[in-house]
């Protein structure tokens, strides 16, 4: 019995054009056009050169430290910060203006800084004559108390930066903010496993289809009928997961961290809450399945937004202002679940997220079942 | 009694839709449940099915108490109900496998009563057919092969013809015919009297929730008063003419409306000979006249005042 309902089951989703749309192209073709978008980004945050002027004076001409630091910084190669326009003040003060320039720099004999606005370049410009001035107040303070040390190693030591420190990620995994949009693309993924969930319990609840009535009338316990149906949704949706997963691994380049076995777990787990989440909702209402799939549809895109689908940062907006909301919030937990795969060095946080999903999942299944167990109905 | 039903009580909030429900089919006979739409003969098979709550009576089947875990009466029941209910994403053969399967375990037996069903309701030609691809009669057929796929000895059929073209209506009531010659009782509920005429062996007449009337099509029809209706086709038939036809021994009831006068006779032989006697004796010309035997309509006029199809 259970290989003739669970094989019939699977026919009916995977035949169900609207179903295999929702759960699995949708998501994809959502995946595509946030990776165009997101390249789009990345290539605007790329670093560019920044222009600007220093005026040439005779204290610019004497002071060669500040010369060789303006060289160093503008010479060709990957580590160039400025173009440098080396001009009269008032040329410079004409670029400014016109915006050719993001400031440009002066010298009598202090080295000063003109900009017009502010912005992250001028903060950049500044943060050169900073350390620049530091450094050379550095050396300044050591050759007057030792004449005789070396002044190339001097300029040399002070103007090295060392890290103490190294970062070391468990996943290996790079830092991208853009990740956590298509983790909570997969969390809205894992969720839509609540349209098989609800066709499930409408082919199988006699008060929601003639179909599901002809079944009640069958031979065969409810319960079981309810489990190997499930069965069925659920092995249909954890491998509308794995597509949608490989697509984005190795088609997006959407890196997931090192952590499989994890990664499935979390997918395992997402589909079960998703899919037990639609057969509630299908139990709880009453109403026509249009209905049904509109609550199903938005309350999962509220949940799939709010775990930052569309903007990152709701997701720590609500873990900070209302954070009893990303605890139930299914989307959050799964969306988080990844983000700690691919960021955290331990899976404490991870398995608190497995556990409330799976608790939600049981929770969702009890009320279904606490519903359909009712044998009998009021009106059909 | 293969089904017996005691003072079913079903409400619908402020409706009674069931009131004191009283029947009993016997083995091997079609049992007709007629009544308008409304009467609560779908309310009533529900119940029976154990899939609607009610709040008071018994209900046995093979003399068994029913109830939604009854898996042993439940094996040995078919059901087609009025809405055709069926699988969009399975084939016909699909279909029929399937429900076919939720009573018959053994895969090569299965195959067999599978390809017996779609014999029986002649879609050979339509296995590999998506429901939507059928025509309304033909979804009923796939309707009706769903129920009866797995040969139940209890069969129970709720207006299964509504909106069926006349061939597929014959198809499916000679199958029911044959289907109780094999030896399978029938439950047929419907509001058109002309297939009860054709099928029944026992009718239930159902008004408001109640039984009104219960018997045979001959024991019905007795019961009532009027004998046969007689109808004339007269073009110039003056109200003092009328007037003295309604005074004749025979004629309880005369109706004349668009060319066509409407006798109601009394029981007794002879009916239309007396008319015609008197339209001559008054030299009222008329043209054709015929005489019909009273129909279950007339049961059911003459019992409700109203006609079925109200």
């Amino acid at each position: 019995m259970f290989n003739h309902i669970f094989i019939t089951r699977i026919k009916c989703l995977l035949r169900d054009k609207q179903l295999v749309f929702w759960s699995l192209m949708f998501p994809i073709v959502l995946a595509t056009l946030f990776k165009v978008a997101f390249s789009n980004i990345s290539a605007s945050e790329v670093f560019k050169t920044i222009d600007i002027a220093v005026v040439n004076s005779k204290y610019y001409q004497e002071n060669v430290g500040f010369k060789g630091a303006i060289d160093g910084v503008s010479k060709e190669g990957k580590d160039k910060l400025f173009n440098v326009t080396v001009t009269n003040e008032k040329n410079a003060e004409e670029l400014l203006k016109n915006s050719k320039i993001e400031g440009y720099i002066y010298l009598n004999p202090e080295v000063n800084l003109v900009v017009k606005s502010e912005g992250l370049n001028q903060t950049v410009i500044k943060t050169f004559l900073d350390d620049y001035k530091e450094s050379a107040s550095a050396i300044g303070t050591i050759l007057a108390s030792n004449p005789k040390a070396e002044h190339a190693n001097l300029v040399k030591a002070a103007t090295t930066f060392k890290e103490y420190t190294k970062e070391i990620s468990p996943s290996k995994g790079k830092p991208n903010t853009t990740f956590n949009y298509f983790y909570a693309l997969i969390a809205m993924t894992c969720l839509y496993g609540g349209f098989s969930g609800l066709k499930e319990i409408t082919d199988i609840q006699g008060d929601l289809s003639k179909r599901a009535a002809r079944i009640n009338m069958a031979p065969v316990h409810k319960m079981k009928m309810f489990i190997y149906s499930l069965c069925a949704a659920f092995l249909i949706q954890f491998n509308e997961i794995l597509i949608v997963l490989g697509y984005l691994h190795f088609a997006l380049k959407i890196d997931f961290g090192n952590q499989l076995a994890y990664i499935l777990l979390l997918s395992f787990v997402g589909c079960a809450t998703g899919i037990s989440f639609g057969t509630m909702i299908s139990a709880l209402i009453k109403k026509s399945e249009g209905l049904k799939v509109g609550i199903l549809i938005s309350t999962t895109m509220i949940g799939t937004v709010l775990s930052g689908m569309m903007y990152a940062n709701i997701k720590y907006l609500v873990e900070k202002s209302i954070p009893i909301l990303a605890y139930i919030n299914p989307a959050a937990l799964i969306t988080d679940g990844f983000y700690t795969l691919y960021y955290y060095n331990n899976h404490q946080r991870f398995f608190i997220n497995i556990s409330i999903l799976t608790l939600l999942s049981v929770v969702f299944c009890l009320t279904t079942y606490f519903i359909i167990r009712r044998q009998k109905y009021a009106s059909l | 009694m293969i089904v017996k039903v005691n003072n079913l009580v079903k409400r619908y909030k402020e409706l009674l839709a069931l009131d004191h429900l009283n029947l009993e089919v016997k083995e091997g006979e079609i049992f007709g449940l007629l009544g308008p739409n409304g009467s609560g003969k779908s309310t009533a098979i529900n119940c029976i099915l154990s899939l609607l709550k009610y709040d008071k009576g018994e209900i046995n089947i093979f003399d068994k108490p029913m109830g939604p875990d009854a898996y042993d009466i439940k094996k040995d029941i078919g059901v087609v109900m009025q809405d055709v209910a069926v699988f969009e994403e399975l084939t016909v053969y699909e279909n029929i496998d399937y429900f076919c399967g939720l009573y018959i375990t053994d895969k090569l037996k299965r195959k067999e009563l599978v390809e017996e069903a779609i014999e029986f309701v002649a879609l050979n030609d339509y296995k590999k057919f998506y429901p939507k691809k059928l025509s309304g009669g033909l979804l009923r057929r796939l309707n009706i092969a769903c129920g009866v796929a797995h040969k139940p000895k209890l069969l129970i059929l709720d207006e299964p013809t509504v909106a069926v073209d006349p061939q597929s209506r014959n198809n499916i009531l000679s199958g029911i015919k044959k289907l109780n010659q094999e030896g399978v009782t029938i439950i047929y509920t419907t509001h058109y009297m002309e297939e009860v005429e054709q099928l029944c062996d026992r009718v239930a007449i159902l008004d408001k929730g109640k039984t009104v009337a219960l018997g045979t099509k001959e024991e019905l029809k007795a019961m009532i008063k009027i004998g046969e209706k007689i109808t004339v086709e007269i073009f110039n038939l003056s109200s003092s003419s009328l007037e003295k036809i309604r005074e004749l021994s025979t004629v309880d009831k005369a109706e004349y409306r668009e060319n066509t006068l409407v006798i109601r006779s009394k029981k007794g032989k002879n009916n239309i000979v007396r008319i015609i006697e008197f339209l001559n004796d008054h030299n009222i010309e008329f043209g054709k006249i015929y005489s019909e035997l009273p129909t279950l309509n007339d049961v059911f006029l003459e019992i409700t005042g109203k006609e079925l199809r109200d």
